[in-house]
Parts: structure tokens; C-alpha cells; sequence
């Protein structure tokens, strides 16, 4: 077993430091060992989106990445959207349009279409089925999620 | 047309989820978010080979890796274990091989599991998993149905004389005189190529056995809690009264998630052979070998007609390509797909067996629809092929051939169905697509060269899966019941405990409107417990079947008939005046007529619980009641899909343009929920048709192990769908629910395929095999422009 090193990262504005091996990789990281366990594993290739945090503004696959990567970096998590209590206007979105079954996808999805909302914040019905072809959903089918970043983009210009 | 029904309650209201919040904010517990004190991390060794002796297994290395607590094999398994119990028996004199956790001597698929470990984390039982030294002997493989099926083939079972694992046939009417005096005969051999559900989460299992009291807690990502308590049981040779099952949060089911498995034997034993709890969670790539593959089946069959399309007889043979053993589900999906061969017809004459082959592939398993798409291929296929055959408008053989609104209940070949309106469904569906403009689209597409067709399936769909004594006549070892408990509390609140399992597909929400509906309350006063054997009631089966609104808001339904009587006593006794002038609204008990005299289901709660002395003479303190839902049988549900789809000859890649479904599940609590049950069921059946595919080599290894060889559909795959909805009530349950969750799956692969030939209908294709990727189709094109020319 190869030593240990430290890892710090400023994950949803806290910064926190761990021990960690360097094999583990940081979506363990995230889940395990600092416990943001809204960060789901699909598949651990790097496939299916589950994963999908805000890594240094940008989002990634953080299955496939080795939390020793990450010292020094700024994450956002799933749980990094909602203002306390009040969800933030994309997960009103997502509910308001039963953008979401079984929710296991909807972390990866809601980050990615946050994210799309910055680059088009009037986005084409195409722009966001491109956009979030990288986020794969067993549940919905789709068409409802592409409702809800639709409203969810409305609602995000009208808040900003 | 299509039924515009206003919600003047919460049943058939489109409210947003409850919960939702939750899982929206990261606040979920799956499985693998759960971790308990001094847990351990299960990895599992699997095959390599897809069928070989096992000489030799040494697992000393292993146990010497530091951070190493256990290892478990076949032989010590043995000792501790009951072989795996098969509920579905449905086959007469099937034949069952015993097996168990983990195999002994042999293995006969590649990723059978062989060892497992368990260790201080997942890391290091993966560590030691190779440090596991197995010495095999390969044997000669039967990777395929036809290598299976050789007179020499090599045999998985050495007691049997062949791989057939039984046989079944159906028979209605004289199949041979039908036949013989048939003005057409279709013949047409149908392939369905091997899927699976692929839940985003993966399975898994947590086992913590308390040596000392022996009492054994289990969570399960499964559709299935009680189900589970008591096979688990039955595996361990345990009573289940020491066993408790409690379901998190589920990453989706799809069927997969429904069968009996293995790993969580593994885990209980080696919990208890450490005294740790152990929590075992397949990745990916294990997923795809270890859950149940669905689907592989070749179908030979005939339809015997008049020349004026009425359908005289059908007969013919479903060969089930099982797999190396048998799950919990055996014979099960292909077996519904013989039962169900003909669909929504007035089939006179049938003569439909179906055929168990072992062969050395994943076992075969549940996946959403269950044997239907299969059959529905079928069916559908030959409607259309008759249809052409005889220059009749396809969808007027559909009508000619359904029995009437006043011929049901309708004796179909095995199963009744309950309640239909089959012509008006298809009309919906036609008038749909005229409204839509499909028609000019195609001729628009047509003009400027373009290949688009326009597809068609009509299904029937087994919900409320299932009445106990259907199950059991057909041979199922279990039953099917479903059970709900209603509770009002010492503050008016209503807690539903329900033995059916959310995996996400919105049956607490649907749960607490049926409820809230059915007692007169506001939806927010309701809570809905499901997933915990030690909390919620017996429930037969597992959430599978497309059961959960059926069985368990049927349950609560009548549990709530009768605490509203007992609501009514005290509110009459409270009020001074007689329990029937009383009406309960809203959440209060108001004289009818005289909303001001009232009091609040609070009161009611506090003189049940608390202020006994204010309940009437002879009333019981506390205000619940359980219901047991066992209906005397099934109700079906119906539905007609189109699909707009055009093909690039060039390629002969397919793209679904757009979906239609008009469907009746009987009373629709939730539309938008029953939407989204609808667009997932038509993504996976997408899928299904056009990309899914678990392929295996000539030399029997698997070649689809990760999502970039199986492919799902992703948003930019998917056509716009619409769903528009009808609604017959069921029969046998209260409220009139149907189920709904294989509604969207099962007819799409049998509209894109009828939608291929029509695309190319210069061609004369006939879209034999799903899914239908680029090469096989483009085979078929190359194959009839070489005849043409």
C-alpha cells in the first residue's frame, strides 16, 4: 500500500483537507472520504455523467480523475446549488417539469445544464439535447428534462 | 378525442412529485451512500470463461493481504447455504439445476462469480482478488442457441441428455384445420437480440449479522423487500423473523433489480463469519454479466388468415436463449411471450410453445415488459405482413380482428383481459397522427428522396401483477398480494405503509393522492413508508409487473373506506349528530350542509389517541387499517404507438422522428406521472430497437462490457413523444387503476420495425431482427436492391 498524501480542496466554498492514497480517485474522495455523496457512480468510465461535479469552473468527470489531482482545486457539488432551504431555480425546474425519476442522474444533469445555461442562456431545443448528450438518463426518456432546462434557463435569466 | 378528464381531486391531478426535493438537492441515500460502523467492501471474482471445470481454487495468498477479512468460496458456501430458490416453476417438469451462491466444480457463463472478499475497503478487495490463484479446465462451449441445440453440442448439465430446460406449448381451438383451410399463411422467423434494464445505479447490498442475536439486516437496492426477506431465508435456511430488508433510495429497477441474486448471500455469509457488516457493489462492468440479461429469443411462427384479413390461427415456437443458470425469474419473460402471442386479436386456433435453452450466457432475467415487446413483435409484424400481403389497410385488419367493448371480459389464450376499448384506442392513435401532419411529413420527406415510414403497435400489457391464485395457476412459487396500512395519528396526519418498493418511479406521490383522494385529506398531510419489512406489510412478489398503483393504491382505497367510517363515529359523537349526515373534505368532518359545524381531522387524531375519553362508547383508541389486495385477476392495459422514422439507405442507420402512444391504464392518478413512466418505457424500447445489444464472440465472451459498446439512448437519440390518454377502469380493482409502467416498452420495437419496411416499402424489406442497427438493416437493403436490379 503506497503512503499516504494530503489532498485540500475547497468543495461548495469550504475548504477541507484529507489523507487519501494516491490510487483513490476523487469522486471517492468526494463521497467517502469527505461524505458529498450526491456525487453518484454510473459506470466509472467516464460515460454516463453521474459523476459530473464543477471542477476549477468547468464541469468533469470526477470518476476519472485521482483525487490527487485535485489538491489545490475549487469543486462544486450538487449540493453546492440550492441557497440553504430555497433550491436553486434549475432544481425548481427539474420539479416543476418531473424532470427527474429516480434522481441517480440528476446531480451530473442539473451541473451540465447550469453550466449550459451560462454558455446559452436562451437555449435551442437542439442546443440542449447536444448539450447534455453526455449525461446519460435510464429514467425519463429525456423530453422532460429538456422542458425543465428550458423553464429552468427562464427562470435563471429572470433571477440574474 | 383524446379524454380530457378534470382533476376535481387528487386523483388524476398533475402535481409535481414529493420526492422530489431530496433527490434534487443531493440529499438522497442510495445504497453505496450508506455506511455503517466497521463496514467492510466485498469485491467478487467472476469467470473468465464461459464454460470450464474448476480444478483448483487457491485463495491462501488472498487471505494474507493485509486489510483482507474474508474469503469465500464455492465449497464453503455449501456448507453454510441452501441452493438459490427459482419462484418461477411455471414450466411443467422444467428442469432445475441446483445452484448455489458460487459454484464448486464448474462454470458456465463468463462473469459467473467464483470467490469473493471481503476487506477493510473496495480498493483492497480488488487487491486481493488477484492474488486468487484458479486453475480451470475450458470445455467446449455452447455460446449460441444453435450450437446449443447441436445434436453434438457440447452439454452444460451432464445429467440431462440435451440443453433444453423444458418445454411448453399453448393450445386453443384446432390449429391444423385452421392452417389447412387458411386462404394465406404467413411464415416468419423473428429475432430478439439480448438486453437489459441498466439501472444508472448499480446493484447492491449491505449484510449485517449480529452473531449474538442473530438477527440479519439487510439493505437492498431491490424491487422486492419482503420477497427478498423471505428467499434470502430460504437461501440461508434462516427464519425470516430474523431477517429485516430495508430499501433505500433506488437508483432504478427496470426489472433488474427485482430477481433474486447472489451477492447478497455472499455478503450475509461473510458478515457473519466476521462479525462486520459487508457491503458488496457491483461496478459497471460487473453489471453487465452479473444482473439479468432479458430479451434473447428466436421466434418461428406462422398466422393462418382469410383473404379478407380476419386471423384464423396462429402457431409456432419461442426459443428462449438462457443462459448457463437458471435466476429466480427462469423461463419466466419468454414463457409471457408464447402465453401473449395473440396480443389484442380474436385468435380462434393456437398452437404456440416455448423452448428453455441453456447456453453459456449470462442467466436470463426480469427487464421491463417482460416477454412482451417479444411477443408484441410478433404479433404486430404479422398484422402488417398480412396487411401487405393482401393490399388491406394495415389498420383495418387491426379492427377487424379485436374483440368488441362488449366482449370483454375477452378470453384471450391463457389470460383474460378485464375491460378494453381497442378500436377507440386506435383511433385516438390515428387521429393523433393526422393531427400531427405525419402523413404530409413523409410525402414532404418522400419528395425530396428522402426514406421515412410511418409504424404502428398495438399492445396488450399484464398490470396489477398479480393476483395470488393467477401466480400460483400458472406456476409461480409465490404470491402476489399486495398490502397497504393507512394511519391517522394523534394529530390528524395520515401515514400510508406500503409493501410495494419506489425505485423512482413516483409511487409515494401517486400513493399519497390515491390516499388523500380517498379520505378526504390534503395531499401534504400524507406520508407514504415503503422499503422496510419491519415497518410496512407483507407484500407478495416484488414491485415488478407494473403493480404498485394498482395493487397498492387498491389496498388503500378500501383500508380508507373503513377508517372513514370509524372517522365518521367519532366526528358524529363529537358533533352531537348522526355519522351518516357527516362529510370529511379537506382534511375536516363537517355536518353535510352545515360546513360551520365541523371539526378537524387534528381532533379526530387527539380523541384516538390522546383524549380517549371524547371517542364514543365502544370505539377502540387509534385509527388504522391494514387491507390486503388480492384481487380475483389481472387487469390489462392497452395501448397503440406510431412512430415517424426515416432511414439512410446509404447506412442503414434509422432515426425515430417522432412518437405517438395513445394508451388506457384505467383511472390515471398522476398524468404527469404516468408521462414520464411512458417516456422512459419508449427510451429504453428506442434502445431496444435500434442500439442495444449484448453481444457475445464466437468463443462465448461477452463483448459488450461498458457503455461505450452497449449503447443507451442519449438526449440527442430521442424524438419528441406525446402520450394521449384513455381511460377504461380496471375490473378487480378498487378505483378502477391499471399499471402503467411497461406501457411506453412494449409496442415500440414492433412500430420501428413496421415503420422500416414502410420506409423502404419500394424495396420490399422485412425488418427481421432487433435491434435493428446499421449493418443488419443495411444487409437487408443491399440484399433487395441486388434483387431489383
Amino acid at each position: 500500500m503506497a503512503s499516504k498524501v494530503t489532498v485540500t480542496v475547497t468543495v461548495n466554498g469550504r475548504t477541507l483537507s484529507a489523507e487519501c492514497e494516491p490510487r483513490r480517485t476523487l469522486a471517492d474522495f468526494l463521497r467517502q472520504t469527505l461524505g458529498f455523496t450526491g456525487v453518484h457512480l454510473g459506470c466509472e468510465h467516464g460515460v454516463c455523467g453521474a459523476c459530473t461535479i464543477v471542477f476549477n469552473g468547468a464541469t468533469a468527470r470526477s470518476c476519472c480523475m485521482l483525487a490527487v489531482q485535485a489538491d489545490g482545486a475549487e469543486i462544486t457539488t450538487v449540493h453546492g446549488l440550492a441557497d440553504g432551504e430555497t433550491l436553486h431555480p434549475m432544481q425548481e425546474a427539474f420539479w416543476d417539469n418531473h424532470g427527474l425519476q429516480c434522481g441517480f442522474c440528476t446531480p451530473g444533469m442539473l451541473l451540465r445544464a447550469c453550466e449550459l445555461v451560462e454558455e446559452f442562456p436562451d437555449p435551442t431545443e437542439e442546443q440542449i439535447r447536444e448539450g447534455i448528450s453526455g449525461n446519460i438518463c435510464r429514467c425519463t426518456g429525456y423530453q422532460f428534462i429538456v422542458d425543465a432546462i428550458r423553464d429552468g434557463a427562464q427562470r435563471m435569466r429572470q433571477t440574474s | 378525442m383524446a379524454e380530457q378528464r378534470t382533476a376535481s381531486g387528487p386523483i388524476g391531478a398533475r402535481i409535481r412529485r414529493t420526492e422530489d426535493p431530496r433527490l434534487l438537492a443531493g440529499q438522497a441515500r442510495y445504497l453505496d451512500d450508506i455506511r455503517l460502523p466497521g463496514m467492510l467492501e466485498g469485491a467478487v471474482l467472476r469467470s473468465p470463461y464461459p464454460h470450464a471445470r474448476i480444478l483448483r481454487i487457491d485463495v491462501s495468498r488472498a487471505r494474507e493481504l493485509p486489510g483482507v477479512f474474508d474469503v469465500i468460496t464455492g465449497a464453503e458456501v455449501r456448507e453454510l447455504a441452501a441452493p438459490q430458490p427459482v419462484i418461477w416453476q411455471q414450466i411443467p417438469d422444467q428442469r432445475m439445476p441446483e445452484s448455489y451462491a458460487l459454484p464448486t466444480d464448474r462454470v458456465r457463463y463468463v462473469g459467473e462469480a467464483v470467490v469473493a472478499v471481503a476487506a477493510v475497503d473496495r480498493y483492497v478487495a480488488e487487491d486481493a482478488l488477484e492474488l486468487i490463484d484458479i486453475e480451470y479446465e475450458p470445455l467446449p462451449v455452447a455460446a449460441t442457441l444453435d450450437e446449443a441445440l447441436a445434436e453434438d453440442a457440447p452439454r452444460l448439465y451432464d445429467q440431462w441428455p440435451d440443453n433444453k430446460m423444458g418445454q411448453h406449448t399453448f393450445t386453443r381451438g384446432n390449429v391444423d384445420e385452421a392452417f389447412t383451410q387458411a386462404d394465406v399463411v404467413l411464415r416468419e422467423t423473428l429475432y430478439y437480440g439480448r438486453q437489459m434494464g441498466l439501472p444508472l445505479e448499480t446493484r447492491g447490498c449491505i449484510a449485517s449479522w449480529d452473531t449474538y442475536t442473530n438477527q440479519l439486516d439487510l439493505w437492498l437496492s431491490t424491487q422486492g423487500a419482503h420477497v427478498n426477506r423471505d428467499l434470502m431465508g430460504e437461501a440461508l435456511r434462516k427464519p425470516v423473523h430474523e431477517i429485516r430488508v430495508r430499501v433505500p433510495d433506488v437508483g432504478g429497477g427496470f426489472g433488474n433489480k427485482l430477481d433474486f441474486y447472489i451477492e447478497e448471500v455472499l455478503a450475509s455469509l461473510m458478515s457473519r463469519r466476521t462479525g462486520r457488516p459487508v457491503k458488496i457493489i457491483e461496478d459497471r462492468v460487473e453489471s453487465f454479466v452479473a444482473n439479468a440479461h432479458s430479451r434473447e429469443q428466436r421466434m418461428e411462427v406462422e398466422l393462418a388468415a382469410t383473404s379478407d384479413g380476419v386471423i384464423t390461427g396462429i402457431r409456432g415456437t419461442v426459443w428462449a436463449v438462457l443462459g448457463g443458470r437458471l435466476s429466480g425469474a427462469a423461463c419466466g419473460p419468454p414463457w409471457l411471450s408464447a402465453a401473449v402471442m395473440a396480443g389484442p386479436y380474436k385468435v380462434p386456433n393456437v398452437d404456440v410453445s416455448v423452448v428453455g435453452v441453456f447456453t453459456n450466457r449470462s442467466p436470463i432475467g426480469s427487464y421491463r415488459g417482460w416477454g412482451q415487446p417479444e411477443a408484441t413483435l410478433v404479433y404486430e409484424r404479422l398484422v402488417e405482413l398480412l396487411a401487405r400481403k393482401l393490399g388491406l389497410d394495415r389498420n383495418e385488419v387491426r379492427r377487424k380482428n379485436f374483440p368488441a367493448p362488449e366482449e370483454f371480459p375477452f378470453p384471450s389464450t391463457v389470460f383474460t383481459y378485464d375491460s378494453g376499448r381497442y378500436a377507440e384506442c386506435l383511433d385516438l392513435c390515428l387521429s393523433g397522427v393526422e393531427k400531427n401532419g405525419w402523413k404530409e411529413r413523409q410525402a414532404a420527406a418522400r419528395a425530396e428522396g428522402r426514406s421515412v415510414g410511418i409504424g404502428y403497435g398495438f399492445h396488450v400489457e399484464c398490470t396489477a401483477f398479480g393476483p395470488s391464485r393467477v401466480l400460483n395457476a400458472v406456476g409461480v412459487q409465490h404470491s402476489g398480494f399486495g398490502q397497504s396500512v393507512v394511519r391517522i395519528d394523534s394529530t390528524g396526519r395520515v401515514t400510508v405503509y406500503t409493501g410495494e418498493v419506489p425505485m423512482g418511479q413516483g409511487i409515494q406521490t401517486a400513493l399519497a393522492q390515491v390516499c388523500a383522494q380517498s379520505l378526504g385529506v390534503p395531499i401534504e398531510d400524507v406520508t407514504v413508508i415503503a422499503g422496510d419489512t419491519d415497518s410496512c406489510p407483507y407484500m407478495g412478489y416484488g414491485t415488478g409487473g407494473s403493480r404498485a398503483a394498482a395493487l397498492g393504491g387498491g389496498a388503500i382505497i378500501r383500508a380508507a373506506e373503513k377508517l372513514k367510517k370509524q372517522i365518521r363515529d367519532i366526528g358524529a359523537h363529537l358533533l352531537e349528530t348522526a355519522p351518516e349526515d357527516l362529510v370529511i373534505e379537506n382534511g375536516r368532518v363537517a355536518v353535510s350542509g352545515a360546513p360551520a359545524r365541523s371539526v378537524s381531522m387534528a381532533e379526530i387524531g387527539n380523541a384516538a389517541y390522546r383524549s380517549v375519553g371524547k371517542l364514543p362508547a365502544g370505539q377502540t383508541p387509534t385509527l388504522e387499517e391494514r387491507e390486503v389486495m388480492d384481487p380475483e385477476d389481472l387487469a390489462w392495459a392497452y395501448g397503440c404507438t406510431a412512430v415517424l422514422v426515416e432511414v439512410d439507405r446509404e447506412t442503414g442507420a434509422v432515426k425515430v422522428l417522432d412518437h405517438l402512444i395513445a394508451h388506457d391504464c384505467g383511472t390515471v392518478i398522476n398524468p404527469m406521472i404516468v408521462e414520464g413512466q411512458i417516456h422512459g418505457g419508449v427510451a429504453q424500447s428506442i434502445g431496444g430497437a435500434l442500439l442495444e445489444e449484448l453481444v457475445y464472440g464466437e468463443d462465448g465472451q461477452i463483448q459488450t462490457t461498458t457503455f461505450m459498446d452497449y449503447l443507451v439512448p442519449t438526449a440527442t437519440d430521442m424524438p419528441p413523444m406525446q402520450a394521449l390518454h384513455m381511460e377504461t377502469p380496471a375490473v378487480h380493482i378498487p378505483g378502477g387503476i391499471k399499471g402503467v409502467g411497461e406501457a411506453g416498452t412494449i409496442a415500440v420495437p414492433a412500430a420501428i420495425a413496421n415503420a422500416v419496411d414502410d420506409a423502404l416499402d419500394d424495396l420490399d424489406v422485412t425488418v427481421t431482427a432487433i435491434p435493428i442497427t446499421p449493418p443488419r438493416l443495411l444487409a437487408k437493403i443491399r440484399a433487395a436492391q441486388e434483387q431489383q436490379s
